[in-house]
């Protein structure tokens, strides 16, 4: 055999080997999963699940957590938690709604306003975390119980109705018989794909959730990194917030909290998906639908009320265990991995 | 002990494993006596490590088998130094120590006291005064590898039948701290355990072990009594030919590109150097003796209770490392799991992670093409094996990712370069390449600081060496004076 045609051989094997790598089972269970419950649900419910509405009513529904989880990826890639991003979301419901018919400011000035108020929020975490070096975890546990006050405060506990047309536009337009809401969360999940898988900012991102005094040492601002996708993590967090109170067509002072666990299931079991135990927004988005796909399937086959919170909180464990298995085993295997970075998990 | 060996306390036939497409371990046979200390060495990425976690049972293996029973019957007691040591970062000294020591009664009140002074105890007897309740996370690479070997060691002389598996002990230790180690493992053997010792300073191996295995691409080449080997002989087996070691000559200084006036901070009490242009200097010492401490303090890294550090005659303020970096310092550090990488990233995101502030925008798109471009460029000149850029760095051998985080510097380029431990964990044959690197950055008019518990390498590299000692400079040699004993003598306080 000539050189030439081994290296051809090679070739062919290793394109081989990452295709087969690339569609296993543990790169990317999730779409497998889905396509499982697809056809389990077409099964089942054969004259509701397998519809066009079905999929519009999924895509709709989902787009603010999906936001939301986009939102929470960028933090949990730098290694901070967001659990204030259920009241963040509230907060942003509440006060486009307060500052819209309360206060009548007009439309332009209203969302601005909500997102500036957002990013405070954000800043405040991220501040509290750098400088005043308290855990994220307890950070954003505390703000978000300050947020819950806040919004039951700015509404007096009660529904605002009446925000006008254009408002309700933002969400409900349909471009192609889908709603904007579903535009929006896809251009910004291309923006923060972007942001992260392609710009230095990105890899800036994902070392100091790895080992933040050694990106330190590389000259990466972690305490810039850890602000600024905290302030990022809260103004995706308002704007699911804006759309959700726009597609509703109310400020309700009590939506936010339960988004809160949805997006953490999906952060989680995305980071199991394409890329090697990394959170990532496009297995972020894939596992927000494939949540989603099975809540709606178990509603069409007449399963009782309380399945879908079943549902999301057992998909998180699950999640979280097999991530954790995949990185302890990865510990096991490696040549050497530190026990000393274990305990920077909190 | 030659020869006449005592019972077999482990033995490994055939065993094998393959991580992917790498083979790690191609049916390897090894058999431990009681008494013997058998040393492991090979090319980076030769398997060692992967031999100890398989006997750890970390990794199963493949195939081949592990009887870890005497030829009598009874079990053997295998007790771990790996290589990255497997101690609990946020506990102190003591309870590293005690740890899994009252598994009979977990419920009984701690005897904090007791506890305490069996470990400073413990940890005395191999000549360390640490701080036995600082967390370990706190302690020097050195330091831990001496908690680390009191552990392993803790209670030994009452079991028989144990086996001491050593993953390159030494490659942050000193000299004299060496010394202590060889003692104890010479002891150990003498009481009748047995050792294996896995070590790329192949003087230590032939001053301490009754066999030594090579092992090439997972596999034995070479399995000889410490009769049969020589240096050479084992330079050969580890890299394959024969290794021309550095031979350095001088090259005349260019202009001054460190000063360093009235440093003090952390172990160091007094600091003053002045560092030109192509000049290569060496920082020696006994641990605690402000070695480990000089390059971070002058990076900005670590805390400065006062002195002026000037680069160029700029000067560097402390814990601005962007700035540091603009002025064209590299710092390589020591503790290459805490400070030197980002273990979960790839080679390749590891190798561009350090960005020039200023040069390149943090917006910039990632060119991924040209940077495997370049990552192919420094795997060969470090000679990074396997040839994987985008592989996880976790998944390199302890020696191929130090390789990595040296390139990781080296590719910016620096006006000054500090180095701590350039060579730890590196086999003989990539550390000749990788002191080549250091030179041709000298050469090219860098000013190099180098720390280094290996007073050899030091000899070979360095064209000044400043030895301290309890915080000071207490000698300062070159030229004809600059040699591995020399520096020796001068570390170790009087
Ligand atoms: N978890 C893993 N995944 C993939 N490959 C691995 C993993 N662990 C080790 N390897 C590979 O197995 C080979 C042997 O590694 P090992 O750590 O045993 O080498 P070593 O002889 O200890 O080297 P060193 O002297 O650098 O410590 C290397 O090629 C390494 O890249
Ligand atoms: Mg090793």
């Amino acid at each position: 055999m000539s050189v030439a045609s081994t290296a051809h051989h090679e070739q062919t094997d290793s394109v081989w080997r990452d295709l087969r790598q690339l569609l296993s089972f543990r790169n990317i269970s999730a779409i497998y999963i889905w396509v499982a419950m697809v056809i389990l649900f077409s099964v089942l419910a054969p004259e509701t699940f397998p519809t066009l509405d079905t999929v519009r009513i999924v895509l709709t529904d989902q787009a603010v957590t999906a936001v939301l989880a986009i939102g929470l990826v960028i933090p949990l890639a730098a290694g901070a938690f967001d659990l204030s991003i259920g009241s963040q979301l509230g907060l942003g419901a509440i006060l486009v709604a307060w500052l819209l018919r309360t206060q009548g400011l007009g439309l332009v000035p209203a969302i601005i306003g909500t997102l500036a108020i957002g990013a405070c929020v954000g800043l405040a975490n991220g501040l509290l975390v750098t400088k005043a070096k308290i855990s994220s975890f307890i950070t954003t546990l505390g703000m978000s119980s300050v947020l819950l006050a806040l919004i039951s405060w700015v509404s007096q506990d009660s529904q605002i109705l009446n925000l006008g047309s254009g408002f309700q536009q933002i969400a409900n337009r349909q471009i192609l018989s889908i709603p904007m809401s579903v535009y929006i969360m896809v251009v910004l999940a291309i923006c923060v794909w972007y942001i992260l898988d392609n710009t230095y900012l990105g890899r800036a991102v994902y070392a100091t959730g790895g080992n933040a005094e050694a990106a330190r040492l590389a000259g990466i601002g972690t305490d810039r990194v850890i602000i600024v996708s905290l302030i990022s993590c809260s103004l995706l967090a308002t704007v699911a917030g804006i759309v959700l109170s726009s597609s509703l067509a109310t400020g309700d002072p009590t939506v936010g909290p339960p988004y809160m666990l949805p997006a953490f299931a999906a952060a989680f079991l995305g980071s199991t998906q394409f890329r090697n135990g990394r959170f990532n927004i496009l297995g972020t988005i894939v596992a927000v639908y494939v949540l989603a796909t099975g809540v709606k399937g178990l509603q069409l086959i007449g399963a009782p009320v309380w399945i879908p919170e079943l549902f999301n909180g057992v998909a998180l464990l699950i999640a979280v265990a097999v991530t954790r298995r995949r990185s302890s085993r990865k510990r096991a295997r490696s040549a050497e991995t530190t026990s000393l970075t274990a305990d920077q998990a909190a | 002990m030659t020869g006449a060996h005592g019972r077999t306390l482990v033995r490994v036939e055939g065993l094998t494993k393959a991580f992917g497409a790498t083979t790690a371990l191609g049916g390897v046979d090894l058999t431990i006596h009681a008494g013997e200390v058998v040393a492991v060495v090979g090319h980076n990425g030769s398997g060692k490590s992967t031999l100890v976690k398989l006997l750890a049972g970390f990794h199963s293996p493949d195939g081949g088998t592990v009887d870890t029973r005497t030829s009598g019957g009874s079990p053997t007691e295998l007790r771990f130094i790996h290589q990255d040591l497997g101690l609990v970062g946020s506990l102190s000294t003591v309870e590293n120590l005690a740890l899994g020591t009252n598994t009979v009664r977990p419920w009984r009140r701690l005897r904090r006291s007791d506890e305490r002074r069996e470990a400073r105890e413990l940890v005395r007897r191999l000549g360390v005064d640490a701080d036995v309740d600082a967390p370990i996370e706190m302690l020097s690479p050195a330091e831990r590898t001496i908690v680390a070997i009191a552990r392993a060691l803790r209670g030994w002389d009452e079991l028989p039948e144990v086996v001491l598996v050593l993953d390159e002990p030494t490659a942050a230790l000193h000299g004299a701290e060496v010394d202590q180690l060889m003692d104890v493992v010479r002891r150990v053997a003498e009481h009748g355990a047995g050792v294996l010792f896995i070590s790329h300073r192949l003087d230590e191996v032939l001053d301490v072990a009754d066999t030594i295995v090579a092992l090439r691409n997972g596999r034995v080449v070479g399995n000889l009594l410490r009769s049969e080997a020589d240096y050479a002989r084992l330079v050969e087996l580890v890299a394959g030919h024969a290794v021309e070691e550095l031979d350095r000559r001088d090259t005349g200084r260019g202009t001054e590109v460190l000063r360093v006036r009235g440093l003090s901070g952390g172990a160091i009490r007094l600091f003053d150097a002045s560092v030109h242009a192509g000049e290569i200097v060496g920082l020696a010492g006994i641990l605690g003796s402000g070695r480990d401490d000089v390059c971070a303090a002058v990076f900005g890294a670590a805390h400065r209770t006062s002195g002026a550090v000037a680069v160029h005659g700029r000067e560097v303020a402390a814990g601005d490392i962007r700035d540091s970096i603009r002025q064209g310092v590299a710092f390589v550090p020591g503790d290459r799991h805490r400070h030197g990488a980002v273990m979960t990233m790839t080679a390749v995101e590891n190798l561009v992670s350090v960005l020039i502030p200023g040069a390149t925008s943090p917006w910039h798109r990632v060119r991924r093409r040209s940077e495997l471009r370049e990552a192919a460029r420094w795997f060969d000149a470090c000679g990074v094996l396997p040839a994987q850029p985008e592989m996880e760095l976790t998944q390199f051998s302890g020696g191929n990712q130090q390789k990595i985080v040296l390139a990781k510097w080296l590719r910016t380029q620096p006006q000054l370069l500090l180095l701590e431990e350039p060579t730890q964990g590196v086999d003989v044959g990539a550390r000749a390449a990788i002191h080549r690197l250091i030179v041709d950055a000298a050469e090219r008019g860098a000013a190099v600081l180098v720390a280094s518990s290996e007073t050899k390498e030091l000899a070979q590299l360095c064209d000044r060496v400043l030895v301290l000692a309890d915080g000071v400079v207490v000698e300062e040699l070159s030229g004809s004076e600059l040699t591995e004993n020399r520096i020796l003598h001068a570390s170790v306080p009087a």
